[in-house]
């Protein structure tokens, strides 16, 4: 093998070796746009990663399709540490002028991203799920594809309290941290507005594993209704073991933000009967927008695509709907183009609010299905209800410079 | 009344599974002097068998029985090829070794099945509650109880009443002249391996179906067992035991009394009590 093969082909592993996921080359005719994906690869948020970075992946080769650029796309390993995500983005944009910047896997994460590529006048879009993100810490730099907490709740307590209007008296147990506090002041809000009685909450550390203590002061306090304010392990943890103590009997069980398919899977379709789940994406819903991403995603799998894929993808398409419209990939005129831009997406028309960058889509409440009622291995749920519920903008706390 | 019976059963329930976590660790370490930081994937991979096994063979009877022993087989083949030969190393050394061995499983967990939780169904004959007037406990944390209780009786039995247990305990004071006596040292650490992989084995397949199964629960489990032996004291079967039951009851009360503050209450206990008595409440100095 001569000298130059050798070298060349040490240079193009040494990006993986250093932690950068390089997809697929796309088309070679275009000029290239470089994206990354500040994404956690190894460590405890590995599991999202691996999935935002598939969406990615799916969105960058998709979109680039009918755009003037190839998105040319790769993932920067943050190992689920924010400090080192921050670190290879801020190499990203000094040493490789990189300036759109797409996903992410946590809100801590995704705080600090933002505040640097604001600095470096770029574009990043993510799914986190801190209200503070098109809140108190927006900026002009960073846009937002899930609801906040304040349209959580309204979308998934308050239909629920319509349908089961006997249901008054509501218990909740809630992660004690900033995103738990937030859905229980949105749901102590919802609940007092709906004459229903709050009738206790428990709070936990988000490093807790072992509920049962809590279901004990949850079942001596007889609701009508269990919610959980959490999102992710401890949600399905704290569900299990209501289900294993036999609260489902007497108590409506509702966790507002879920996942969506990976954590029903965890669940298993023997637990998913009568359960509620508020939730942004479901496979199965019938927009346009959704069916072509089915599509593009059963290209290269069998199963359905879990919230994570498809908060990814649904990230690419925003940058690639601000890049057609600004006819640029300026990222100052991709910004200015995004800002109340309305396009077809995966839950159909979504808008970009321009004074805080929220994306004004759909919050879905989804009720689970017996399992003899399943039509296929991914059939858990029906949606119920879903709707659009945002702060006014003078009271997001966003004030975007 | 229902107020003080509850958190006390379910402690003594959750004791009892953190003991099955941590005994293995206090054996491995009271009998062979060894720090086996690979016990969490033990139970892990426990956890994950049993979740494989009981999906292939639709039985959880099945899975409870072939994963703690496919765990005891990992056990003694990892004494047998790679342990023997460090045992007699410094602990630094057991920590790194096992540290490795450790990573190198949980990877291949994630390897084999994903990074996402998985869920492990109760079978049907202890699905549901228990109820006694307002008192309510499920059918299947009674029974990690009573099995847990069986299992620490038969191996308090092992250890101290049989010959096997008797070599152990002798090749852990005086390995040189249990061997001048014609025992084989190596085989009987093997089984000690094997024994200790088997119980965390155990401790993961009973713990899948109260919480599912996901690749960070080895890590959790090896901070609880650790707390536990701590407080119980190293090398002491008894101390496991009351070190597990202890634990599980400050969580359980305290998920009550202060439910933010629980976790932080099972290490500020074993602070406290580390202070007091820094071998642990039956452990040797």
């Amino acid at each position: 093998m001569k000298r130059r093969q050798v070298i060349q082909a040490i240079a193009s592993a040494l990006p993986i070796a250093g932690g950068i996921y390089s997809p697929g080359v796309i088309a070679q005719s275009k000029p290239k746009l470089a994206v990354r994906g500040p994404l956690s690869m190894s460590g405890p948020f590995a599991s999202v990663g691996t999935l935002v970075h598939e969406g990615n992946v799916l969105g960058a080769e998709f979109f680039s399709r009918s755009l003037p650029v190839t998105m040319d796309y790769a993932t920067i390993d943050d190992q689920s540490d924010p400090g080192k995500g921050v670190r290879k983005v801020v190499e990203a944009i000094e040493v490789d002028k990189v300036r759109f910047f797409s996903g992410t896997t946590n809100s801590a994460s995704a705080l600090a991203v933002g505040k640097e590529v604001y600095k470096a006048g770029g574009v990043y879009v993510n799914q986190a799920g801190a209200d503070s993100v098109t809140g108190a810490d927006c900026n002009k730099s960073t846009f937002r594809w899930p609801v906040a907490t304040f349209g959580c709740v309204e979308q998934s307590v308050r239909p629920l309290i319509k349908m089961n209007p006997q249901a008054k008296r509501w218990y909740t147990i809630t992660g004690q941290y900033v995103f738990g506090e937030a859905l229980l002041a949105n749901t102590k809000r919802v609940l007092a507005e709906s004459g229903c009685e709050h009738v206790g909450n428990s709070y936990h550390s988000i490093a807790e594993r072992e509920f049962s203590g809590y279901l004990a002061s949850a079942l001596a306090a007889k609701p009508d209704v269990l919610c959980i304010l959490n999102f992710g392990n401890q949600t399905l943890e704290v569900i299990r073991a209501a289900l294993s103590f036999g609260m489902s009997r007497n108590a409506i069980i509702i966790a507002p933000w879920s996942t969506g398919l990976d954590q029903f899977d965890a669940l298993g379709a023997d637990n998913m009967a009568g359960l509620y789940f508020g939730g942004l994406y479901w496979h199965d819903l019938k927009t346009p927008g959704n069916q072509q991403f089915l599509r593009l995603y059963a290209e290269k799998n069998k199963n359905k695509p879990p919230y994570a894929v498809a908060s990814a993808y649904a990230a690419m398409q925003m940058i690639a709907e601000g890049i057609k419209k600004a006819n640029s990939v300026d990222p100052a005129a991709v910004i200015k183009a995004m800002e109340g831009l309305e396009y077809e997406g995966l839950t159909g028309k979504e808008r970009i609010r321009a004074g805080d960058h929220q994306v004004l889509r759909d919050f879905y409440l989804m009720k689970g299905k017996p399992k003899s009622a399943m039509r296929d291995a991914a059939d858990y749920v029906d949606v119920v209800s879903s709707g659009q519920s945002f702060l006014p903008l003078e009271q997001t706390g966003c004030r975007m410079a | 009344m229902n107020a003080y019976i509850f958190p006390v059963l379910n402690g003594l329930g959750l004791g009892m599974i953190y003991f099955l976590m941590a005994v293995g660790l206090s054996i491995l370490f009271g009998l062979l002097n060894f720090v086996n930081f690979a016990h969490g994937a033990f139970f892990l991979v426990g956890a994950y068998l049993c979740y494989q096994v009981s999906v292939l063979a639709g039985s959880f009877t099945v899975a409870i029985i072939l994963a703690p022993l496919a765990v005891a087989l990992l056990g003694w083949a990892l004494n047998k090829f790679l342990l023997n030969r460090v045992i007699t190393m410094s602990h630094s050394a057991h920590i790194l070794i096992t540290f490795g061995i450790m990573l190198v499983l949980n990877e291949l967990v994630i390897t084999i099945w994903g990074p996402l939780p998985q869920s492990v169904q109760t079978p049907a004959a202890l699905q549901g509650i228990v109820q006694f007037g307002d008192f309510v406990y499920p059918k299947y944390r009674l029974f990690v109880l009573v099995l847990s209780s069986l299992i620490a009786l038969a191996l308090y039995l092992l250890i101290v009443r049989t010959k096997f247990g008797a070599l152990l305990r002798a090749a852990s004071e005086q390995g040189e002249t249990v061997s001048l006596l014609g025992v084989n040292v190596g085989r009987l650490y093997s089984i000690g391996f094997a024994l200790g992989g088997w119980m965390a084995g155990l401790g993961g397949a009973m713990a899948a179906p109260l919480r599912g199964v996901d690749p960070s629960m080895g890590m959790e489990a090896l901070a609880i067992a650790f707390a536990v032996v701590i407080v119980g004291g190293l090398g002491s079967f008894g101390g496991a035991l009351v070190g597990g039951l202890f634990i599980g009851l400050v969580q359980s009360l305290m998920s009550m009394l202060w439910p933010e503050g629980a976790r932080l209450m099972i290490y500020a206990a074993v602070a406290v009590l580390l202070i007091v008595r820094p071998n642990g409440l039956f452990g040797r100095a």
